[in-house]
C-alpha cells in the first residue's frame, strides 16, 4: 500500500507543475496589453502602472513565472485590483463560508443518495427504479441557478418556509471568530442564531447538491446491483445466512467502495458549484465573490481564487484515494 | 472421416442479427426514455435550426412600448422582455445559439481531446505519461471554473465561449480515445492483422478508432447536456456573448431576476428551455449507451 | 436410505427476450454418503438443477416451476423461505466453480468461517474460531490460526478452494454439492481438491452431487452419473458401467471426442457434430436429434423417457448396483459404441421434419465443401454483415478480415 501511496503523491507533482503554468498563463499571458485587459474600462494610468508593476510584466517571461512561483509558495496571490486587499487573506476569511456550504450540499447528496441508490437497486426494472432514475436524471439536467430560483421562489417567497437568501439573518450579528458561521454561533453560545443559520442552510444546500445526488444515486445503484450478482453473495446466501446480515455485511460492504471514490470527484463540482449557488442565494463565501470579481473586472481574484480551488481539489482527491486504498483490503494488503 | 451425402436442402437459419448498427438502432428505438430524449432534442433542433421562419421579431432590439406583456398577450405567445423583445423569439434564437456554441464546443474537444488521447494511446511510453499528465492539469481545473477561467482569459464572445466549454469536455474525450487504444492495441485480432502486413495507419484508423466509436457518441451526447448547462452557467455569470443583447438562455435567465415583480413568467422560459435540451441529451445519452453496449447489466 | 428424490424438476427462466426452458423433468435420487456425478456441456441444466434443490436461483428470472425436491421428507420446494435457510449451509452446503469471485473481497477468511457457524450455532467467538482452525487444518492449509486473518486474495487459487470446502463442511452437513470445483484450477492443484473432497466425503459420510463437464473428473470420484443434455438427464448408470457401455447417442459422442492414451495410434476423434440447442423454444421431441447420427424419425416428435437398458431388470435408482437406464429410441450397439458413430444400413439418420433445425446436416455440408477447418475463411461466413465495426465496444473483437493485406 505505501508503494500505491508513493506512486500517487508522485504523480500529483507534475500536475501540480502543469496547474501552476496554466494559472499562470491564465494571468500574465493576456492578449493584448494584460494591464489594459485586465482593467478593462477601470483603466486609468495610475492602476496600470500598479498592474504593471504588480505582474512584473516589464521583466523576461521566465522571470515573471519564477516569481509567480515563488510567490505562491510563499502564499502571496498578489492584491484585489478592487479594494487593494491580499487575496490569500480574504481567500481566508470567506472561505469558511463555502465550506459549510459545501458541507450541506455534500451530506444533502450522499445522506439521500445512498438511500436512493439502494431503494433504486432493491426494486430494479420495477416501479421504485423508474422513479429514482427519472429523478436522477431530472437531477443532473437542472442547472444550480434554475434550480435555485426555483427553490426560492416555491419554498421562500411564496411558502415562505425557509429564508431566501443569504448566511444569516440580517437582525442577528454572529462575532466572526473561525468565519465558520454555525461553529461562531456556538462558540457565542447563541443556538439561536445556531439554528438560523441552519435554516438558511438548507435551500443552497439542496441547490448545489442536488446534481451529486443524481450521481450518487446512480453510482450507488448501478455499485449495488453490480455485486449483487456476484457470485460471494450467492455463496452467503448458501451458507444459510439472514437476508439482512447478507444485505450489510456482504452486500453494502462491498457496494460503497466505488461511492467513495466519487466523493472527491463530486468535491470540485461542488466547489465549481459554489460560485453560481452562492450568487442565486447570496450567500457569503468564496464564490459570491468570484461573482462580483468577475462584475467588477477584478481578473486576478478570479484567476487566484480558481489555482486555489484547483489545488484544494487536488488534495482532496488524494486524500480520497489515499483513504480508498485503505478501505479497500485488495489494496492495502497486496 | 468418411463423407455423408447431404440428406436434404441446407435450411437457411434464421439470421440472429441483422448488423450491429440495426440492431442498436432497434434497441434504441425500443427504449422509451430514449424516445423522448429524441423528442426533446427534435424539438430543440426545430427551433434552432427553423427560427428565422417561426417568428417574425427580432430577438435583439425591441419595441419598449411594448415591454413587459404577459404571456398570452396578442401576438406575444410568452410574452416580451424589459425591453420589448418578444419572449418566444429569444427563446427561438436562444435555441439557435445554443446548437452553435454547443455542438461546436463538443466538437472542438473532441478534437483537440480525442487527438491527444489517441496519440496517447497509440504511442504509449514517455508520450503517454505527458500527455495525460497534461490532460490531469485541466481535470484539476473543475468543471465551471475551467470555461470561467477561458473567458476570464481570452474575454467574452462565442468564440471564446465555445474554447472554454471545449476545454472541460476534452479531457473525456482524451481518456476514451487512450482507453480505447490501449485496450485494444494487444489485442488478438490488431496483432493478427500486423502480422499479415497490415500497416500501422490502417490498423489504426480500420479497426482501433471504430471501436471507440461507440464510447465517443455516448460521451458525447452527454457532453452537449453539460455543454448547455455551461454555456447557461457562463451567461448566467455575466461571461455569455460580447454583446448583452444577443438571445442566451442564460443571460436571459439572470436578466430577468432583475424585474422579477414585474415580469415573474419570464424567468421560466429560458430555465425550461435550458432543462428540456438537457434532459433530452441525457436521455439520449444513456439510451444510446444502453442500445451500443447490450451487455450492461442495468 | 435415499436421502434427497427429485422428481420431475423443471426450472424455467422468464427474461424480457423470452423464456429459458432450462430444466425440463429432471428427477433422480440420492442415497446417504452416496457420490454422484452430474456430467454435460454448458448450459445443459446440471448447475441450474442444483441451484434450484438449495432455492438459489437468480432472481428475478429464476423460476423453479415444477416438480418436487424431497429431503430427508421433506420437499424444500415449498418450505418457507427461513427453513430452507435453516438447511442451507447445516444439511445442505455447496461450493462453487470460481473460488476467487466466491469469496468476499473485503472480509478476513476467519471472518466469513465463524459468520457461518454462528449463523446455524450459538457458539462464542472463541469457539468458532476455534472450530475454522480446526477445519483449515484438515482440508490441508498450513498455519491455519495465521491464516484467520487474511483476506482471499492473499490465498492462491487452490487454497481458496480448500478454505471453499472447508466453509462448507463446517457444520457437517449430510448433502455436498460441489459445481465444477476444479475447473478454474491447475491440472496439478486439481488432482489434489479432488483428492480432499473424496477423503473427507468419505471419511465424514457426507453425500456428495459433483457438477462437471470434465469425464476425468467423474472417473475417479463418483459411484454413478448422470448425464445430461439440455435440460433433461439422457442417461443414467454406475460408473463403471457408463464408461464401458455408453448407451446414448451423446454419451457415446463424448467418451469419443476425449484423446486416451491407450488408444491405437491414427485413430480419429470423432466429434459431435453441431451447435448445443437454444434453450429458448421448448423442447418437442428428442433434444438430441439434429445432432444424432442414430435418430429415427420418432426422435424428431416423440422425446423418448429414461428407460432400463435390460428392460427385464428391476430398477434401481441408486447405488453401485443402480440399473444402467437411457432415453434413446434407437441407442448405439456395442460395435457402434466402439466405432462412435452408426455402422452398416443404419448410416442414415432420418431426415428432419420442414422447419427444424439440422445441425448434422450442417456441418456435414460446411466440411464437404473443400474448406479447411477453423481457418479465416470458414469464420468469415459467420460474421454479421457490417464487418468494419466491432460488436461491443468493449469486447474488441473485430474478425480478421480476409482482404486486409
Amino acid at each position: 500500500m505505501t508503494k500505491y501511496i508513493v506512486r500517487r503523491l508522485l504523480s500529483t507533482i507534475p500536475v501540480l507543475f502543469g496547474l501552476s503554468v496554466v494559472l499562470f498563463v491564465f494571468v500574465h499571458l493576456l492578449p493584448g496589453d494584460p494591464a489594459t485587459a485586465l482593467l478593462g474600462q477601470h483603466a486609468t494610468p495610475e492602476l496600470t502602472a500598479r498592474i504593471r508593476a504588480q505582474l512584473g510584466l516589464d521583466k523576461p517571461l521566465y522571470e515573471q513565472y519564477l516569481t509567480y512561483l515563488s510567490n505562491m509558495a510563499h502564499g502571496n496571490f498578489g492584491v484585489s485590483i478592487l479594494d487593494n486587499r491580499p487575496i490569500l487573506e480574504e481567500f481566508g476569511t470567506r472561505f469558511p463560508g463555502t465550506i459549510e456550504l459545501t458541507i450541506g450540499a455534500l451530506a444533502f447528496a450522499f445522506g439521500l443518495g445512498i438511500p436512493l441508490g439502494r431503494f433504486a437497486a432493491r426494486h430494479v426494472q420495477g416501479l421504485g427504479d423508474g422513479l429514482v432514475t427519472v429523478i436522477s436524471l431530472v437531477g443532473i439536467s437542472i442547472p444550480i441557478f434554475v434550480l435555485g430560483y426555483t427553490l426560492q421562489f416555491l419554498l421562500a417567497v411564496d411558502l415562505k418556509i425557509l429564508p431566501a437568501s443569504s448566511s444569516l439573518d440580517a437582525r442577528l450579528v454572529v462575532p466572526p471568530v473561525t468565519h465558520f458561521i454555525l461553529v461562531d454561533a456556538l462558540l457565542a453560545g447563541q443556538p439561536d442564531a445556531f439554528v438560523d443559520a441552519l435554516r438558511h442552510l438548507v435551500l443552497p444546500s439542496i441547490a448545489l447538491g442536488t446534481i451529486p445526488l443524481a450521481i450518487v444515486t446512480r453510482i450507488t445503484r448501478a455499485s449495488v446491483l453490480d455485486v449483487a450478482n456476484e457470485d460471494y453473495v450467492r455463496t452467503a446466501r448458501a451458507k444459510g445466512l439472514r437476508e439482512g446480515r447478507v444485505d450489510s455485511r456482504h452486500i453494502m460492504r462491498n457496494a460503497w467502495l466505488p461511492v467513495v471514490t466519487v466523493i472527491g470527484l463530486q468535491v470540485g463540482g461542488l466547489l465549481a458549484g459554489a460560485v453560481i449557488t452562492e450568487t442565486v442565494f447570496t450567500w457569503d463565501g468564496v464564490g459570491r465573490w468570484v461573482f462580483l470579481a468577475i462584475q467588477g473586472h477584478d481578473y486576478i481574484v478570479v484567476q487566484s481564487v480558481i489555482t486555489i480551488f484547483a489545488f484544494i481539489f487536488l488534495m482532496v482527491n488524494l486524500i480520497v484515494d489515499v483513504a480508498y486504498a485503505f478501505l479497500n483490503p485488495r489494496i492495502r494488503y497486496a | 472421416m468418411a463423407s455423408i451425402a447431404s440428406t436434404g436442402p441446407v435450411l437457411a437459419t434464421e439470421r440472429a442479427s441483422r448488423g450491429i448498427w440495426r440492431d442498436a438502432l432497434r434497441r434504441l428505438l425500443r427504449n422509451g426514455p430514449a424516445l423522448v430524449g429524441l423528442f426533446f432534442i427534435a424539438l430543440f433542433l426545430f427551433l434552432a435550426l427553423l427560427a428565422p421562419l417561426l417568428t417574425p421579431y427580432d430577438p435583439v432590439v425591441g419595441t419598449l412600448a411594448d415591454r413587459l406583456q404577459p404571456p398570452g398577450s396578442p401576438g406575444h405567445l410568452l410574452g416580451t422582455d424589459l425591453q420589448g423583445r418578444d419572449e418566444l423569439a429569444r427563446i427561438v434564437y436562444g435555441a439557435r445559439l445554443s446548437l452553435v456554441v454547443c455542438v461546436g464546443s463538443v466538437l472542438m474537444g473532441l478534437a483537440m481531446g480525442g487527438t491527444i488521447g489517441a496519440i496517447a494511446g497509440a504511442a504509449g511510453g514517455r508520450t503517454d505519461a505527458v500527455l495525460m499528465r497534461t490532460v490531469d492539469v485541466l481535470l484539476a481545473i473543475p468543471g465551471i471554473l475551467l470555461a470561467i477561467g477561458v473567458v476570464t482569459w481570452l474575454g467574452r464572445g462565442l468564440p471564446q465561449i465555445m474554447l472554454a466549454v471545449a476545454a472541460t469536455n476534452a479531457p473525456i474525450f482524451a481518456r476514451i480515445l487512450r482507453g480505447s487504444l490501449l485496450a485494444n492495441r494487444e489485442q488478438d485480432y490488431v496483432i493478427a492483422a500486423r502480422s499479415i502486413g497490415a500497416p500501422r495507419l490502417r490498423v489504426l484508423f480500420r479497426h482501433l478508432l471504430p471501436n471507440s466509436l461507440t464510447s465517443v457518441m455516448v460521451a458525447g451526447t452527454l457532453a452537449l447536456a453539460t455543454a448547455i448547462i455551461d454555456v447557461a452557467g457562463l451567461g448566467f455569470l455575466g461571461l455569455g456573448p460580447s454583446d448583452p443583447r444577443t438571445a442566451e438562455w442564460g443571460t436571459m435567465l439572470t436578466d430577468s431576476t432583475q424585474y422579477l415583480r414585474q415580469g415573474p413568467f419570464l424567468i421560466f422560459f429560458p430555465g425550461v428551455a435550458i432543462v428540456i435540451s438537457a434532459i433530452g441529451f441525457n436521455l439520449l445519452g444513456d439510451g444510446l449507451r444502453e442500445s451500443l453496449d447490450p451487455r450492461l447489466k442495468r | 436410505m435415499t436421502l434427497l428424490a427429485v422428481d420431475d424438476l423443471v426450472v424455467r427462466f422468464r427474461t424480457r427476450d423470452g423464456t429459458i426452458h432450462a430444466v425440463n423433468g429432471v428427477s433422480f435420487e440420492l442415497e446417504e454418503g452416496e457420490r454422484l456425478g452430474l456430467v454435460g456441456e454448458s448450459g445443459c441444466g446440471k448447475s441450474v438443477t442444483n441451484l434450484a434443490i438449495m432455492r438459489l436461483l437468480p432472481k428475478p428470472a429464476g423460476h423453479l416451476e415444477g416438480g418436487r425436491v424431497v429431503f430427508e421428507g421433506v420437499d424444500l420446494a415449498k418450505v418457507s423461505e427461513s427453513d430452507i435457510r435453516d438447511i442451507r449451509g447445516k444439511d445442505i452446503a455447496m461450493i462453487f466453480q470460481d473460488p476467487m469471485t466466491s469469496l468476499n473481497p473485503v472480509l478476513t477468511i476467519g471472518e466469513q468461517m465463524v459468520e457461518t457457524i454462528q449463523a446455524h450455532r450459538k457458539v462464542s467467538n472463541s469457539a468458532a474460531r476455534a472450530r475454522a482452525v480446526e477445519l483449515l487444518s484438515m482440508v490441508g492449509i498450513p498455519k491455519p490460526e495465521a491464516r484467520l486473518g487474511d483476506f482471499p486474495h492473499q490465498f492462491s487459487g487452490g487454497m481458496r478452494q480448500r478454505v471453499m470446502i472447508a466453509i462448507a463442511l463446517a457444520l457437517e452437513p449430510k448433502l455436498l454439492i460441489a459445481d465444477e470445483p476444479t475447473t478454474a484450477l491447475d491440472v496439478t492443484i486439481q488432482a489434489q481438491v479432488l483428492d480432499l473432497l473424496r477423503n473427507l466425503t468419505t471419511e465424514h459420510g457426507t453425500a456428495l452431487i459433483l457438477i462437471t463437464h470434465d469425464l476425468g473428473v467423474v472417473a475417479g470420484m463418483t459411484q454413478r452419473i448422470n448425464v445430461m443434455y439440455a435440460g433433461f438427464i439422457v442417461e443414467t448408470a454406475a460408473t463403471a458401467d457408463l464408461f464401458e457401455s455408453p448407451s446414448h447417442p451423446y454419451t457415446v459422442g463424448l467418451l469419443h471426442s476425449i484423446p486416451r492414451i491407450d488408444a491405437p495410434p491414427g485413430e480419429e476423434l470423432v466429434p459431435i457434430e453441431g451447435r448445443p440447442p437454444d434453450m429458448r423454444h421448448a423442447p418437442a421431441g428428442c433434444p438430441f436429434a439434429p445432432r444424432c447420427a442414430w435418430r429415427l424419425d420418432v426422435c424428431w416428435s416423440e422425446n423418448p423417457p429414461l428407460r432400463a437398458i435390460d428392460p427385464t431388470a428391476r430398477v434401481v435408482s441408486t447405488g453401485a448396483a443402480s440399473t444402467h437406464q437411457v432415453a434413446c429410441h434407437n441407442p448405439p450397439t456395442r460395435e457402434e459404441r466402439e466405432a462412435g458413430r452408426p455402422l452398416g444400413d443404419r448410416y442414415h439418420p432420418a431426415p428432419p421434419p420442414s422447419g427444424a433445425l439440422d445441425e448434422l446436416s450442417m456441418a456435414r455440408v460446411g466440411a464437404s465443401a473443400g474448406e479447411p477447418d477453423g481457418a479465416i475463411g470458414e469464420t468469415a461466413d459467420v460474421w454479421p454483415e457490417s464487418s468494419s465495426v466491432s460488436a461491443s465496444p468493449s469486447a474488441g473483437g473485430l474478425p480478421i478480415d480476409p482482404t486486409d493485406r
